[in-house]
């Protein structure tokens, strides 16, 4: 490959959340193959919102709002266990940093943005001011750093600041109603969002200005993840796992699992860990 | 388990309706897979997110799993709006709260069930000079602040004709003006 191109990994697997599971399906080539998807984990009387995945461990963690903690197991099966389970509310969002190996997630009854270990210690509050209704939440490990959400009805906003919460400021907040869903693709290095309010699916380069949309009139988003020239997202209305072509700008899939109830964060689980490395991995 | 090679070796699922369901590997758990809608749970004895009830009676009698009720002052894009059993309502916007968000919050009054979400509950706003203890909440209905002696108004921002110095702290004092030389 030309110098600064990464080939995709191979074995890469979606991982979604519906409420008592979190599911996988296995990417072939940028296809979902529906056939093979699997529950990873049970957690038959929890309900979890948001998921995301440790590449290096190949770990998985999740919020659950009902406990509410946050918990972590290894994907290839293993028991539950809990990384965060006091002073947590409304845990909706959450990312880990795979190359300073940190977590971070959103609260909306808190209204707070905190940060720990990958095992729940040296846990520290980032943001405790300006969060209304803070959802999803993504890393740029490489640069250090974190993008999230606020569907805040009022005045929605995107904002990012370095992973030690400082540079904080707002990146989007027009034409913005109630972004549910963010992802960072570290290839092509696009901020893509879900919005339930615009009905719309958008990409901008976060060192850039400009956005551009990619879908406008999908139905309810909630999660969305990217995986090479694809995005896929959550949809409550469909109860679906929705496979978008991000560059065309066209829906190519939907996968619709056996139970029918509304599907919450996605992930993509790297086979691999994306290249590339920072400031505190070799210091 | 199919592999012991009995005819007893596979079980019917332990789950309402023909849900299916799956073994956990590790712990041997049975789990119903496909409970019906708004319902989950190991054997769908659970609603979903968004719902509330006791569909297998575990509690009482049964109760199908039906959306949480909040007297529309939850926010549809919000999660885990209501208790998944008793429905209790977790997460009132407009200033309401109670247990189905039927009421406005400490510190503000009017009415939780208008329509239009600017008429349902506003900020009580008492002088705390005026009040009695410093409190700044008020009848959740009228909107009266509990007002100190010859204190007045809806906030208790006034003192009554004849009395004055309200920010005393101590309600209002009469003015004692000499009847011969003032106007009335």
């Amino acid at each position: 490959p030309r110098p600064g191109v990464h080939p995709l990994p191979p074995g890469t697997h979606l991982l979604f959340a519906q409420s008592g599971k979190i599911d996988y399906v296995p990417l072939e080539g940028h296809n979902m193959k529906k056939n093979d998807a699997k529950t990873v984990l049970h957690l038959p009387d929890k309900v979890v919102i948001a998921v995301a995945y440790d590449c290096v461990d190949k770990m998985v963690y999740w919020t659950d709002i009902t406990g509410p903690s946050i918990s972590r197991a290894l994907l290839s099966g293993g028991e539950p266990i809990s990384v965060i389970q006091t002073d947590i509310e409304s845990p909706e969002g959450i990312a880990v940093d795979y190359l300073g190996r940190n977590l971070f997630w959103t609260d909306s009854m808190l209204d707070k943005i905190e940060v720990s270990k990958l095992d729940g210690s040296q846990r520290r509050v980032l943001f405790d001011t300006d969060l209304v209704n803070p959802r999803a939440i993504v890393t740029d490990p490489v640069k250090g750093h974190i993008y999230w959400t606020d569907w805040n009805r009022e005045a929605p906003k995107i904002e990012t600041a370095y992973m030690d919460g400082t540079n904080r400021r707002i990146i989007v907040k027009t034409d913005l109603a109630l972004p549910n869903g963010l992802t960072y693709d570290p290839y092509s290095l696009l901020l893509c969002w879900v919005d339930a309010g615009t009905q719309r699916v958008e990409c901008m380069n976060p060192n850039q200005t400009g956005r551009r949309k990619v879908l406008e009139g999908i139905q309810y988003p909630f999660g969305i993840t990217s995986y090479g020239k694809n995005l896929y997202y959550t949809d409550w209305r469909r109860d679906a796992v929705i496979s978008v072509e991000r560059t065309v700008g066209k829906e190519l899939d939907a996968f619709l699992p056996q139970k029918r109830s509304r599907l919450y964060g996605i992930t993509t689980a790297y086979s691999q860990c994306p290249p590339g490395q920072n400031y505190c991995t070799v210091n | 388990d199919a592999t012991q090679g009995t005819s007893t070796d596979c079980e019917a699922c332990p789950c309402p309706g023909s849900s299916t369901c799956a073994v956990v590997p590790k712990t041997r758990e049975v789990v119903c897979t496909n409970c019906p809608i708004g319902t989950t749970g190991r054997r769908c004895e659970l609603c979903d997110d968004g719902y509330f009830g006791d569909p297998l009676g575990r509690n009482g009698s049964a109760r199908a799993c039906r959306a949480c009720a909040c007297n529309n002052n939850i926010d549809p894009n919000a999660v885990g709006n209501c208790d998944r059993q008793t429905g209790e309502c977790l997460k009132c916007i407009y200033n309401t709260g109670g247990f189905y968000c039927d009421r406005c919050k400490q510190g503000f009054f009017g009415n939780p069930l208008a329509t239009n979400p600017s008429e349902k509950c506003q900020p009580c706003n008492c002088l705390s000079y005026g009040t009695v203890n410093s409190e700044t909440t008020c009848s959740q209905v009228t909107g009266q602040c509990e007002c100190l002696p010859h204190v007045t108004k809806r906030d208790c921002s006034a003192c009554e004709p004849g009395y004055y110095n309200l920010y005393s702290g101590q309600g209002c004092k009469r003015c004692d003006c000499s009847a011969i030389g003032s106007t009335n």
